[in-house]
């Protein structure tokens, strides 16, 4: 995915921050475990998000560890695992192998088809295991590429598909709070979508790349108009995501929701000012 | 199917809050992974999902799911032109939660008046698409100002529909304010929030942000 779903790490306390890094450290060692070396690199924010969220919700039982790793070899690290981060690892080599698809049809890049070499075999496993999340992530990716070659300018239509894959990867169990999780999957993934849009729509331009606000850019109030979408559809997500009975960690998750998600864009628009 | 709040074991007129506690309460009781023996498992199995299934339907029926009040047309009129007649189908649609079936019939109606858009808003929400909802509940409120309903509808909109729990847009969260100015998300351009109680935890937070602490009890 992007990194857009971050945490606004000076306004968290301590060990709340503790707490978001034990989860993100727990992440990484489940993912070298289970996907090896290479598995390790696809680490991602947004991930962690999802292992919070879900931990929180379902409460799973969780291990606290201290290890040392190879990237922070001096100090031992404090980590999180549980059920969910094996979910969350699974979901990113599900995720991962499509995103060095997309680079390598998109700009041919040697790496990325290196990568989609080594996790042909991982995905094969993957979409054996998780039948109803591969499958949408298949579908969410055709429907993106007939978007672009449509050359889609309804941001609603563009955003959907990612939308849909986001709202099935939420939905860890098939209960009761599916059609919520569902719900909130859906909205922060458009979000994600559009914003990762509008944080490239000016090198697309230059580059003649597709992108569903080119038409818009550079016009009157495109700033504003881009803000008082991307608001919007966060609020349809938090609105969801305030129905869930979430109390474990819930401050981080509301310093991600309200605030974190949108450091990477005031970081851009205090830059172009 | 018993009743929710028993299940949770509040009283109907308990809040939001005191319903998220309660779940948290019975679902770390019924937990499966506290149980180790294999009948007992199964019986917190069924004990969670209950619990699940009955803290979702207050969600449901507090986020006004179920008991959409959608104004429209009164049922005593006798004679409809032909795009009454369309609205009136698009508007059964809609009821039915049928949302791709309503944007059908609307779309290929050409007179597009403030109801149109109105319904059209609907559709498309019902749908997902949020921008364009909101860019057409706007454009009905534009088309016919003093109509009490658009705007009732277009407000609801713009504060994330249907809220349920400690929503920020409702007033509960305020936090955060400290850091770009997302005014509508915290306490906002000026200084408070307009509650006492929510004041103080602002304090109380930004003060426990810095490493103090105003309210021990917070």
């Amino acid at each position: 995915m992007f990194g857009y779903v971050t945490a606004n790490k000076p306004e968290m306390k301590m060990r709340e921050f503790a707490r978001y890094k034990g989860f993100y450290c727990g992440l990484c060692r489940q993912l070298h475990k289970n996907h090896g070396r290479l598995g390790q690199l696809t680490l991602t924010y947004d991930m962690t998000f999802l292992v919070l969220l879900l931990s929180s919700l379902y409460e799973p039982e969780t291990k606290e560890w201290k290890k040392r790793c190879l990237i922070h070899p001096a100090k031992k690290q404090f980590m999180l695992t549980n059920e969910v981060t094996d979910y969350a690892s699974d979901m990113n080599i599900l995720l991962t192998h499509d995103h060095f698809r997309d680079d390598w049809e998109d700009e041919k890049k040697l790496s990325a088809f290196l990568g989609m070499k080594v996790f042909a075999r991982k995905k094969k496993r993957m979409i054996k295991k998780y039948p109803r999340q591969a499958e949408a992530v298949e579908r969410a990716l055709s429907e993106l590429s007939e978007r672009e070659r449509e050359n889609c300018r309804d941001i609603d239509a563009a955003a959907r598909p990612f939308g849909n894959l986001m709202a099935e990867l939420f939905v860890w169990r098939e209960d009761p709070f599916q059609n919520i999780l569902r719900q909130f999957g859906f909205y922060l993934g458009k979000f994600i979508y559009m914003m990762d849009a509008c944080m490239d729509v000016e090198q697309d331009k230059k580059n003649n790349c597709y992108n569903p606000f080119l038409d818009e850019y550079g016009e009157d109030g495109f700033a504003e108009k881009i803000h008082r979408i991307l608001e919007g559809t966060l609020h349809m997500a938090v609105a969801e995501f305030e129905k869930l009975p979430c109390e474990q960690d819930l401050a981080i998750l509301r310093n991600i929701l309200y605030e974190g998600v949108w450091t990477k864009y005031e970081r851009k628009q205090n830059h172009d000012e | 199917m018993n009743d929710p709040y028993s299940v949770l074991g509040v009283t109907r007129g308990a809040t939001d809050r005191e319903i998220k506690k309660a779940y948290r309460e019975m679902s770390r009781k019924y937990h499966p992974d506290s149980y180790s023996d294999d009948s007992q498992k199964r019986w917190a199995e069924g004990k969670f999902r209950e619990v699940q299934e009955a803290y979702n339907q207050i969600v449901d029926e507090r986020s006004g799911k179920t008991q959409q009040n959608y104004g429209g047309y009164g049922s005593g009129q006798q004679s409809y032109s032909e795009e009454d007649q369309h609205l009136m189908a698009a508007m059964n649609y809609i009821r039915a939660r049928r949302y791709n079936e309503a944007i059908n019939v609307l779309n290929a109606m050409e007179n597009r008046s403030a109801r149109w858009y109105y319904f059209s808003s609907y559709a498309n929400m019902g749908l997902g698409n949020n921008v364009v909802a909101v860019d057409y509940a706007k454009r009905a409120v534009e088309m016919d100002p003093g109509n009490q309903e658009y705007a009732q509808y277009y407000q609801q909109l713009q504060n994330g529909g249907s809220a349920f729990g400690g929503s920020p847009f409702g007033g509960g969260y305020g936090g955060y304010g400290g850091y770009g100015g997302y005014g509508r998300y915290g306490g906002g351009d000026s200084c408070g929030t307009g509650n006492l109680c929510c004041d103080l935890w602002c304090a109380d937070t930004l003060c426990e942000c810095m490493g103090g602490d105003l309210c021990a009890c917070m």
